[in-house]
C-alpha cells in the first residue's frame, strides 16, 4: 500500500507553499522522517519528511510549483505499486507524473526528479489544467478567461465552475474577436474595454499588456506658458524603466562615507610620475569603480538579479556606469570589468561614455549590466538615492568630496576629506546588513586604494 | 447657474442638448442662426432633397430601358425648391419640439466665451457647470482670382439659387462637389468639375472613386482631374491640366474646396483654448485645454460628419452624467450622395497598408447582386470588404452602387464589435437585397 507524501499545513493562514527542491527522486529508499523535499511560505523555508520508510515511487510536481497545502505531492512505497489513486486532481484529471499543476516551460525543463517516467501526457506538458473540472474549463472558454490563472476554491485547490463565475462577474464583455484572441489570465484583464459598450477589443487586450495609458490632463495645464515635448526615444525609456524599477522593486538606500586621503595622495603622485611608469590618469569615479568590482567579487549577492521567482548571482561583473547625455540618462555596460586592471577599465569606462555623449555607442553595450554606478559628485550632490536599475539588485550612487573632522591615531583632530557613498538595494533580493558589509568593503577598499591595486597587480 | 451651456445647434449641439435634457440637466442651447445648423438648413438635408428631386427626373427621362416611356417631362425649379424649404421646416420644427419635450432652453444670439465655463450674449453672461462649443463650419474661400465675381457661390449658394444654371462649373470635386455635379447633370446641366488631386473624392477608396467617376460621367457631367483653377473671369473658368492651360465658358461656378471651422468671434484667445484654424484641439472625450470646456463636431476639424458631431456631443453628455465615454474614430461611416452612392466605413485597402496591417481584400460586384440588377439599368457597383488576413476581422466596409448609403451602418456595427468572418459567415441577409453583395464577398473567400 502506498504512502503519500503530504504538503503539510504551515499555520492556518497558509494555503499553498512552493516546492523549493526535491531531496529525493523516484527509486530512492528513504527512512520515515528523512527529508524529501524542502518547500517555502512566504515567510520560512521548512522540510518535508518521508510519511514512512520505502522507496519513492513517485514525484507529483517539479520544483518551483506553487501546490496547496495537503495535495499529494509524493507516494513512497514498495517498487511496482500502483500510485494512481494517490495523484491529486481526482480520478478525472490524466495521471500526472513530472508535470506541475501549473509548469513553466523553464522550470520544467529544469525538473530532475521522475524526469525517466513515460506517463507524462503532453497535455499536461502544455500547462492544462491539472485542477480544473470540465464545467469550469467550458465556462473559462466561453469567458475567455485562463482557469490556470485562478486559485481554485474545490478541493485540492481545484478550480471549479463556481471560480470562473466569479473571476467573470464585473468584467467588461468581449467582442468575438478579442475572445478569439485566446483566454486571458486573471490579473491581465483590461479593468474597461474601449470598444462599443465598454466592450474588451483585441486592441485593449494590447494595451493590457502595457502600462496603462495617461488620460490627457490637458485641461489642467496652465495655458500658453507650457512647452509640450513628446515622451520618445531615450526619454520614454527612461521613464518606462524607471517607473518599472520603483513599482516592482523594494528599494532601500545606505549612506557611507569614505576618507579618501590616500585615494587623492595616490592620484595627485600618479599624475605627477605615473606616466614614467606608463600609468594612465584615473579618475575618482575609475578609482571607485575598481574598488566596487573587487569588492563585488566578495559580495555576489549584490551582483545579482531578481526576477520574482529567481535570483541570478553572477560570477562576473558586468558594470554599467551611469553617463548624462544631452539625449539624457544612458548606463553604457563595461563586460566582465573584473577581469580589468584599473587601466582597462578606466580606458574602457571612458570609451564608452564618449560614444553615449556622441550617439554613437553600440546598442549592445546599454544592456547586460550586472552592477550600476552612478556619480553626481561632480554636480554638488553628497547623498542621494539612485534608482535601481532593474532587475539588478544594487547601484552605487556617488556623491561629492568634502571635508569632515576626523580624529587621528594620536588623538589629535583633523578634517580629512571624505567621499560619499548611496548604495541602494532591492530589499526583495538583499537585506540591509549583507548590504551593509559590502558597502563597508567598499569604503575599506576605497581608503586602501594602494593596498588594493597592490593585490591586484600580485594576482595577475 | 446651468448644468450645460451649449453654443450652436447643429447635428452636434442640438442632439447634445436633447441627450442632456433627457437625462435631467438644465441646458441652454445658443443659436445665432436657425436650429438645426449647417446641416439641417444649407447642407446634408436641403441638398438631400435636390438631389432626390434630380433623380426622380433623371430617371423619368431614362426610364425606357425599364419599359417607362416618358414625354414632356419637365423640371421645376421653384417647386423643388419650395419642397426643399418645406422639408427644412418640417424638421427644425421637429428639433423645436425635441428641445422643449426635454426642457432645453432655446437662446438665439452670438455667443462669445467668458471662461471656460461661462459665456455672454448680447451683454448678458450665463454659467454652466460645463461649455460645449458646437460652432460648426463654413466653406473655405480658396484665393483663386475672380472668386467674388457674381454667379461665383458656394455649397450655400447654390442651394438658393433662383433658377436652373445654364452650365456649371464646380471647382473641387471632393463630396460637395461631386453631390452638386451629381444633382444638375441629372437635371440635364452641363457640368464640369476641375478637381486639383488626381482622383475625385480623394478621401475614398481610389478604385470606388474610379467607379463614380465613371457612374456620373454618363450624367452631363465632364471630369478635369489633377487640374488647377488660375482664374474665374465674368464668363469663364481657366484652369491648367498638364501643363496646358484651358479655359470652360461659365454661368455658375461652384467653389467647393473644402470647409474650415469656426472659431473666430468666439472668444477662444481670451479664454486660452487650444485651437489652431484647422480647429479647436480636443481629446477622445471631447475635452479642450480647459476644464469644463468641451468642443465637438466640425469646430473641432475631426471629421466633418453630421453623425460625428452627434456621437462627440453623446460622448461629453455621457461623460457629464456619469457613464465614461470616449470617441472612437474606426468606424464612422461616410457617405456621398451622389447617383450612385458611395459609402465607406473603416480602414480602406491604403489605410491598412500604411499601417502595416496584413489584410485580405475582397470584392462583389453589383452587377452580380440579384436586386441591383433589377432595379439599376446599364448601372455599376462595387462592393469592397478589408479584413485582417489572421484573424479575419472586418476592418473596413466600401460600397459604391444604388443607394448603398442605408446599408453601411451595418458594416459600422460589424466592425465595432469586431466581427470576423466566420461570424458574418452566420449573419442572414434579406433576400434579395444589394447588402447581400456583403455577404457575396466574404463567401469568395472559400
Amino acid at each position: 500500500m502506498a504512502i503519500p507524501i503530504i504538503m503539510p499545513r504551515q499555520g492556518q493562514s497558509v494555503e499553498s507553499c512552493i516546492l523549493v527542491q526535491w531531496l529525493v527522486k523516484p527509486g530512492d529508499s528513504v527512512s520515515e522522517g528523512q527529508p524529501v523535499a524542502n518547500i517555502e511560505t512566504d515567510k520560512a523555508t521548512f522540510e518535508v519528511p518521508a510519511p514512512a520508510s520505502g522507496t519513492v515511487l513517485e514525484l507529483f510536481f517539479s520544483e518551483g510549483a506553487d501546490i496547496p497545502v495537503l495535495t499529494n505531492i509524493g507516494a513512497i512505497g514498495s517498487p511496482g505499486e500502483d500510485v494512481a489513486a494517490l495523484r491529486p486532481g481526482g480520478a478525472t484529471a490524466p495521471p500526472a507524473a513530472s508535470a506541475s499543476p501549473t509548469p513553466e516551460p523553464e522550470q520544467t525543463a529544469q525538473v530532475a526528479p521522475s524526469s525517466g517516467s513515460p506517463s507524462a501526457t503532453p497535455s499536461l506538458q502544455q500547462g492544462t489544467p491539472v485542477g480544473v473540472s470540465p464545467r469550469a474549463r467550458k465556462a473559462a472558454e466561453k469567458a475567455g478567461i485562463d482557469p490556470t490563472s485562478l486559485a481554485g476554491s474545490g478541493p485540492n485547490g481545484r478550480v471549479i465552475e463556481r471560480d470562473i463565475v466569479a473571476a467573470a462577474a464585473g468584467r467588461p464583455p468581449m467582442t468575438v474577436a478579442a475572445r478569439a484572441a485566446g483566454p486571458i489570465p486573471a490579473g491581465a484583464w483590461p479593468a474597461q474595454g474601449t470598444g462599443v459598450g465598454g466592450r474588451v477589443t483585441t486592441s485593449d487586450r494590447l494595451a493590457a499588456k502595457e502600462a496603462p495609458a495617461q488620460i490627457s490632463r490637458a485641461m489642467e495645464k496652465p495655458a500658453a506658458t507650457v512647452r509640450e515635448l513628446p515622451v520618445k526615444g531615450i526619454r520614454k525609456i527612461i521613464a518606462e524603466r524607471m517607473r518599472q524599477s520603483l513599482s516592482t522593486t523594494a528599494q532601500l538606500t545606505l549612506h557611507a562615507r569614505a576618507d579618501i586621503t590616500v585615494l587623492q595622495a595616490f592620484r595627485a603622485r600618479a599624475k605627477a610620475k605615473g606616466e614614467a611608469f606608463g600609468f594612465p590618469k584615473v579618475t575618482i569615479n575609475d578609482l571607485v569603480c575598481f574598488a566596487a568590482v573587487r569588492a563585488l567579487k566578495k559580495h555576489p549577492a549584490l551582483n545579482a538579479h531578481f526576477l520574482g521567482d529567481r535570483i541570478l548571482e553572477f560570477e562576473s561583473v558586468h558594470l554599467g556606469v551611469a553617463v548624462d547625455t544631452p539625449r539624457g540618462l544612458m548606463v553604457p555596460v563595461v563586460q566582465d570589468a573584473d577581469r580589468l586592471s584599473l587601466a582597462e577599465l578606466s580606458a574602457a569606462i571612458r570609451e564608452r561614455a564618449d560614444a553615449c555623449q556622441s550617439g554613437s555607442i553600440n546598442p549592445d553595450l546599454l544592456v547586460g549590466g550586472t552592477f550600476t554606478v552612478t556619480n553626481l559628485g561632480a554636480l554638488g550632490i553628497d547623498y542621494f538615492t539612485p534608482v535601481l536599475n532593474a532587475p539588478e539588485v544594487a547601484i552605487l550612487g556617488v556623491g561629492g568630496i568634502s571635508l569632515q573632522p576626523a580624529r587621528r591615531a594620536d588623538g589629535s583632530t583633523a578634517f580629512v576629506e571624505t567621499l560619499a557613498f548611496s548604495l541602494t538595494i532591492d530589499h526583495q533580493a538583499v537585506d540591509g546588513a549583507p548590504a551593509a558589509r559590502f558597502l563597508q568593503d567598499l569604503v575599506t577598499a576605497v581608503e586602501h586604494i594602494d593596498i588594493l591595486l597592490a593585490a591586484d597587480s600580485q594576482k595577475a | 447657474m446651468y448644468d450645460l451651456i451649449i453654443v450652436g445647434a447643429g447635428p452636434g449641439g442640438y442632439v447634445a442638448a436633447e441627450r442632456a435634457g433627457a437625462r435631467g440637466l438644465r441646458v441652454l442651447l445658443i443659436e445665432q442662426r436657425k436650429l438645426g445648423g449647417v446641416c439641417l438648413n444649407e447642407g446634408c438635408i436641403p441638398s438631400k432633397t435636390l438631389l432626390n428631386s434630380a433623380k426622380l427626373y433623371y430617371y423619368a427621362v431614362h426610364g425606357t430601358a425599364y419599359g417607362v416611356h416618358a414625354s414632356g417631362v419637365s423640371f421645376d425649379w421653384a417647386a423643388a425648391q419650395a419642397r426643399k424649404e418645406e422639408v427644412m421646416k418640417t424638421l427644425r420644427n421637429g428639433i423645436a419640439g425635441l428641445m422643449k419635450k426635454n426642457k432645453v432652453e432655446v437662446l438665439y444670439g452670438a455667443a462669445r466665451l467668458a471662461g471656460p465655463r461661462a459665456v455672454t450674449v448680447d451683454g448678458k453672461t450665463y454659467e454652466a457647470r460645463a461649455v460645449i462649443l458646437a460652432t460648426g463650419s463654413a466653406p473655405a474661400r480658396p484665393p483663386i482670382p475672380g472668386i467674388d465675381l457674381p454667379g461665383v457661390v458656394d455649397s450655400t449658394g447654390i442651394l438658393s439659387l433662383e433658377r436652373l444654371p445654364k452650365r456649371l462649373v464646380v471647382i473641387g470635386g471632393g463630396v460637395i462637389g461631386c453631390e452638386f455635379a451629381c444633382c444638375f447633370g441629372s437635371l440635364g446641366v452641363p457640368v464640369t468639375v476641375i478637381e486639383m488631386m488626381p482622383e475625385i473624392c480623394p478621401q475614398i477608396d481610389a478604385e470606388l472613386a474610379r467607379t463614380l467617376r465613371a457612374e456620373l460621367a454618363k450624367k452631363n457631367i465632364t471630369f478635369h482631374v489633377g487640374a488647377k483653377v488660375l482664374e474665374i473671369t465674368p464668363d469663364a473658368v481657366r484652369f491648367e491640366q498638364g501643363g496646358k492651360v484651358e479655359q470652360i465658358e461659365r454661368d455658375i461656378v461652384l467653389v467647393s474646396t473644402g470647409r474650415v471651422p469656426n472659431v473666430q468671434g468666439l472668444g477662444l484667445e481670451e479664454a486660452r483654448v487650444e485651437f489652431d484654424r484647422r480647429g479647436i484641439k480636443v481629446d477622445d472625450r471631447c475635452a479642450t485645454n480647459q476644464p469644463g470646456l468641451f468642443a465637438i463636431g466640425d469646430c473641432t476639424g475631426r471629421s466633418w460628419l453630421a453623425h460625428t458631431a452627434s456621437r462627440m456631443g453623446e460622448v461629453v453628455v455621457n461623460n457629464l452624467t456619469g457613464r465614461e465615454d470616449r470617441m472612437r474614430w474606426h468606424a464612422i461611416p461616410a457617405v456621398v450622395y451622389t447617383n450612385p452612392e458611395v459609402a465607406s466605413v473603416g480602414l480602406s485597402e491604403t489605410d491598412a497598408a500604411a499601417r502595416g496591417l496584413p489584410v485580405k481584400i475582397v470584392k462583389w460586384p453589383l452587377t452580380a447582386n440579384g436586386r441591383f440588377l433589377a432595379e439599376h439599368a446599364g448601372e455599376r457597383g462595387l462592393a469592397k470588404l478589408v479584413l485582417h488576413a489572421e484573424t479575419g476581422v472586418l476592418l473596413g466596409a466600401h460600397v459604391v452602387g444604388g443607394a448603398c448609403s442605408e446599408m453601411i451602418f451595418g458594416c459600422a456595427a460589424l466592425i465595432e464589435m469586431e466581427a470576423r468572418v466566420r461570424d458574418l459567415e452566420e449573419i442572414v441577409f434579406p433576400h434579395p437585397t444589394a447588402s447581400e453583395a456583403m455577404r457575396d464577398a466574404v463567401f469568395t473567400l472559400h
